[in-house]
């Protein structure tokens, strides 16, 4: 281990030097060009909230069954009526959206977060999700986009088969 | 994502690349403070040094500059990066320099060097001035050494020099210092 033996003369530039920073301007910079880099991938809330509302609301069955996943996926969170009074809902690539606020409160919620869980297969039999005897037991995993204060916003189901 | 002050810069690294924005700001903000006052010291411009740092991290972005995590540390990395940049920008100062007087001092050139004004305390200037009178091939010894405290081995593969090298242009660049300085007193 080589030992460092400093100048004492330095001490007073080192000391100064030590308060410097580059412009802040400089991260600012760097980061809007790791953004063009990389693009950010549409989050499948965001496919969402593209969808036509038309598109959403499937079946009045549905948003009751909808209804009935949020109590269990939620625990004791009222769903929130998406547009035309009902709950959105809609599939992707065998996934399944369903949005439990407006689309409206979705889009405008700043830091939104998703928080990975679990729904009972059994409850979700009516929106077309497998059940046999041999899978009734195992849940489906799910994903909740949440607010920053708490409040569930949508819920992809993923894996339903 | 986690980017703790505990995470390794390879593992930085390897989250930027896959994307992590926050891995790279966490790069950037660990490596950035080291780099610009390297860059300022080194070429005496604010604005020159804000260059290189963007120039640096620019360059780790977008894979110009190849960080190979077996052949050393990414500070002295990014620290020889830095400095091949300076070279960049210096080169037609030298040249101006090289045409005109070969052996004469590089002159301090206070009006583009703001760093004269940000530092208050007159001991700290001192020694700045005494340092950009030196050749750069000898700032550059003192400053890594000195200010950052790399090694003999870091600095002689930043400056791609041998370590002998670097011990005689630190002992050097150490006496011309202290011979300025004292006619200072």
């Amino acid at each position: 281990m080589e030992l460092h033996d400093h100048e004492p003369m330095f001490d007073a530039l080192r000391a100064e030097m030590d308060k410097l920073d580059a412009p802040r301007g400089v991260e600012k910079e760097l980061m809007q060009a790791f953004a063009r880099q990389f693009p950010r991938k549409r989050r499948w809330f965001a496919q969402l909230l593209t969808v036509p509302a038309q598109a959403w609301a499937w079946t009045g069955s549905l948003s009751t069954v909808a209804a009935a996943v949020l109590v269990f996926a939620l625990n004791a969170h009222a769903p929130h009526p998406g547009e035309f009074g009902r709950p959105l809902v809609t599939r992707d690539h065998g996934g399944l959206f369903i949005a439990l606020d407006s689309l409206e409160r979705i889009e405008r919620e700043p830091n939104p977060r998703l928080i990975e869980t679990e729904v009972p297969r059994t409850s979700l039999a009516q929106l077309g999700v497998p059940l046999t005897p041999e899978n009734a037991g195992k849940p489906v995993r799910a994903e909740m986009l949440v607010a920053a204060d708490g409040q569930p916003l949508a819920l992809r189901l993923s894996s339903t088969n | 994502m986690t980017t703790l002050p505990s995470t390794t810069d390879t593992d930085l690294l390897r989250q930027m690349r896959s994307g992590a924005a926050d891995a790279f700001a966490a790069l950037y903000r660990r490596h950035q403070g080291p780099l610009y006052r390297f860059a300022l010291l080194r070429c005496g411009s604010a604005a020159h040094a804000a260059d290189v740092v963007q120039e640096v991290f620019m360059g780790l972005l977008t894979g110009r500059f190849a960080f190979d995590p077996l052949r050393g540390q990414l500070h002295a990395f990014l620290f020889g990066v830095a400095r091949n940049l300076i070279l960049k920008l210096d080169a037609p100062r030298q040249a101006a320099l090289a045409d005109g007087d070969e052996d004469g001092p590089e002159l301090p050139a206070d009006d583009a060097c703001p760093l004269a004004r940000v530092l208050h305390n007159e001991a700290a200037e001192e020694v700045r001035r005494a340092l950009s009178l030196l050749a750069p091939h000898y700032r550059d010894v003192v400053i890594l050494y000195e200010m950052h405290e790399l090694s003999y081995a870091e600095i002689a593969d930043i400056c791609q020099v041998d370590i002998g090298t670097v011990r005689s242009r630190l002992s050097r660049a150490r006496a011309a210092l202290a011979r300025r300085l004292a006619a200072h007193v």
